[in-house]
């Protein structure tokens, strides 16, 4: 449902933003990546519960944008949903390497942690985000939660 | 190698222009400093390729692409004039956003020209190589990938031909413009510097050597190093716009105030004159921050006013910016939170400029007294934070993240917690400590850290206070708020001595303010009463 509201505010502000004048150089590529052919289509696929396809395209536009967090982000996810968890891990830690505040990236890897049952490190990732989002942030809550729970279910085994 | 460099000065000696055309003035047209660029085309464009070469080292784009197309018409077969008009399609190296597609595209039908022509001699063909490096495969390729293969391209050109300065200075401009904002150590900005220090004593009246220097020293902890290039710029090109405005990049980063408003005024007065209204406002906003802070409450009002009547193109950042700061500041910075309070939002197209209002208007009802208002503002400033996220604009987002934690700091001292207060105001600050200044502002609203030092006498710990202000002034010197708040905290800290040495150099720094500010007022009493 997250994913869903993240998708159109994206849609909505690559209108609001196109031709926004010099950002800061880091920024020129991020805003690139939202107006890749490629990544616009994963995001479509993924949106569409279609793992595999999200993967073929964020594969795809991989080679245009090999140091984007946000795209290592997705490759990550597409993986994890795809139950290939060693290639989700490495494309999470890469967006970590680019961008070690990604609360994105630190959410989904401390929820494929909890997928091996690696809660110690998922607790690691929760830590960062604390620091991280000085207010309030969704990907604080959502990891925060989802520990939570997998602790409860464990318990009730 | 040796026989190699030999080989090469030979050549460039042969060419028809050399050092001999090197010109400071074109009768007429204004001054654009003094540019040699070795080349084969005929002699009667000579001096109109070299004013073309100084414009593009000036940024003066829609001139120089005019002025290197005039000289392909008048010259066909001056292939290298197509070198030109492609290293202006790029940009500003410096600004991160490259060529338009658009532009892309018309700089690769230059270079398709340049390659029908055929240029006459191996350096003019390298040359040419060097800037098609940055088109290659333009469509398919992130910007941080073309920056880094014209860096690498110009660098081999620059090893190439060790004899040939120009290239050393493009190789310089383009290592620089590799610089990541995530790099606080300035490692590529600095070892452009290195090549540009050397040139610059060769070449005082380079345009181009003066301006990558600024460029390259734009940054708090290495700001004073490009005082000599800015002091310098103006007087060299003072024709080109953007060369009357860029020194004051280095006086603000320093705290030279006269300066920066004797050099935007000038540059304001160009831009307006040729109807860049974006460029006119951006100076305009560098000037009132200047003005404030030397207490001239009456010239930013001016100011304010004149720009009341300029308008400039809403679609790029530079005009709405500005048109947004300046009333900002000119509540913030004289600590007017009803005025602040009560901005009018402008309704720009960037989030980034309209958050800068919300967080004006947030935090002059929070310190005003009206948290309700705040409450309903910081709301507003989330949602503004929200659309940044969404549209992978991180750096502004980060920018209005630490706008957001600083309203949520004074909004929690408002309701009595003032460790909440405190842990969100140090926060902000620690993350703008992190985050470079963009180069559209002079300065953010109000710095966090002196915020913060502004919360730390609110919460009576004037010795804390003091120690913020002072770290503030580290990264953003000179400021008026700070050195007066300084002040007090000294004061308040029991440390008379260092209060007494803070209120002169207050009186100091606004000895022609023309506003009774009460800082002042409490300065000269304190003074006296010494």
């Amino acid at each position: 449902m997250r994913a869903r509201r993240r998708w159109l505010g994206v849609a909505a502000c690559v209108l609001a933003l196109h031709g926004a004048g010099a950002a800061p150089s880091d920024d020129a590529d991020n805003q690139a990546l939202l107006q890749d052919q490629d990544y616009v289509a994963g995001l479509a696929a993924r949106e569409a519960g279609d793992a595999g396809a999200a993967l073929r395209r964020f594969d795809a536009a991989l080679r245009r944008f090999p140091d984007s967090a946000d795209l290592h982000n997705e490759l990550g996810f597409a993986h994890r949903k795809l139950r290939q968890m060693d290639k989700a891990f490495e494309h999470y830690k890469r967006a970590l390497t680019i961008d070690p505040r990604h609360r994105g990236a630190h959410e989904y890897i401390g929820e494929a942690y909890l997928m091996v049952g690696d809660v110690a490190s998922a607790e690691k990732h929760l830590a960062a985000l604390r620091s991280i989002c000085v207010l309030p942030c969704e990907e604080l809550t959502d990891l925060a939660k989802a520990i939570s729970e997998h602790r409860a279910q464990a318990k009730a085994r | 190698m040796r026989i190699h460099r030999v080989a090469v000065a030979v050549a460039l000696a042969s060419m028809s222009i050399n050092a001999s055309l090197a010109h400071e003035v074109e009768e007429g047209k204004g001054t654009l400093g003094k540019v040699s660029f070795a080349n084969s085309c005929d002699a009667k464009v000579q001096a109109e390729f070299q004013r073309a070469v100084a414009m593009l080292h000036s940024f003066w784009f829609s001139a120089g692409e005019k002025a290197f197309r005039h000289v392909l018409e008048d010259d066909p077969a001056c292939a290298i004039a197509t070198f030109g008009i492609a290293a202006i399609l790029m940009n500003n190296p410096l600004a991160g956003q490259g060529s338009s597609p658009k532009g892309a595209e018309a700089a690769q039908a230059a270079l398709d020209q340049g390659q029908r022509i055929g240029a006459k001699t191996q350096r003019e063909r390298d040359y040419i190589a060097a800037v098609a490096a940055y088109y290659a495969d333009f469509a398919n390729r992130p910007e941080r990938a073309r920056q880094a293969s014209r860096a690498q391209a110009f660098e081999a050109l620059a090893a190439r031909y060790p004899d040939d300065d120009e290239a050393q200075i493009f190789a310089a401009l383009y290592v620089a413009g590799t610089q990541s904002q995530a790099d606080q150590t300035y490692a590529a900005y600095l070892k452009a510097a290195a090549t540009l220090e050397k040139m610059f004593v060769k070449y005082p009246d380079h345009p181009g050597i003066a301006h990558y220097l600024i460029h390259s020293y734009d940054a708090p902890p290495i700001a004073d190093k490009g005082l000599p290039a800015a002091r310098r710029y103006a007087g060299i090109a003072p024709d080109a716009p953007h060369a009357l405005h860029m020194p004051s990049h280095i006086f603000t980063r320093v705290g030279a105030w006269q300066d920066s408003i004797a050099t935007n005024r000038r540059s304001a007065d160009v831009a307006k004159k040729d109807n860049d209204g974006a460029s006119a406002f951006h100076a305009a906003d560098y000037m009132i921050y200047a003005q404030l802070q030397l207490g001239r409450d009456q010239d930013a009002r001016r100011v304010l006013d004149e720009f009341a009547r300029v308008s400039a193109d809403p679609t790029t950042q530079a005009g709405p910016y500005a048109a947004a700061a300046m009333p900002a500041r000119m509540a913030l910075e004289r600590g007017d939170w009803a005025t602040a309070a009560q901005l009018p939002q402008q309704g720009s197209r960037f989030p980034f400029c309209d958050a800068l209002t919300t967080f004006s208007r947030a935090l002059g009802a929070v310190r005003g007294g009206n948290v309700a208002a705040a409450e309903t503002e910081a709301q507003t400033l989330a949602v503004q934070h929200k659309a940044l996220v969404d549209a992978k604009n991180n750096y502004w987002a980060t920018e209005v993240e630490i706008q957001r934690t600083a309203v949520a700091g004074w909004i929690a001292l408002a309701h009595g917690q003032p460790d909440e207060a405190l842990r969100l105001m140090r926060a902000a600050a620690d993350l703008e400590d992190r985050n470079e200044k963009h180069i559209v502002t002079p300065g953010r609203m109000v710095p966090a850290r002196e915020l913060l030092g502004e919360m730390l006498m609110e919460l009576k710990q004037p010795a804390a206070a003091l120690v913020e202000y002072e770290r503030s002034q580290l990264r953003e010197p000179n400021r008026f708020r700070s050195i007066a708040g300084a002040a007090l905290a000294a004061d308040a800290a029991g440390d008379r001595a260092k209060a007494k040495r803070l209120y002169a150099r207050l009186l100091e720094l606004a000895r022609d303010a023309d506003s009774p500010r009460p800082e002042l007022a409490r300065a000269k009493t304190y003074l006296a009463a010494s």
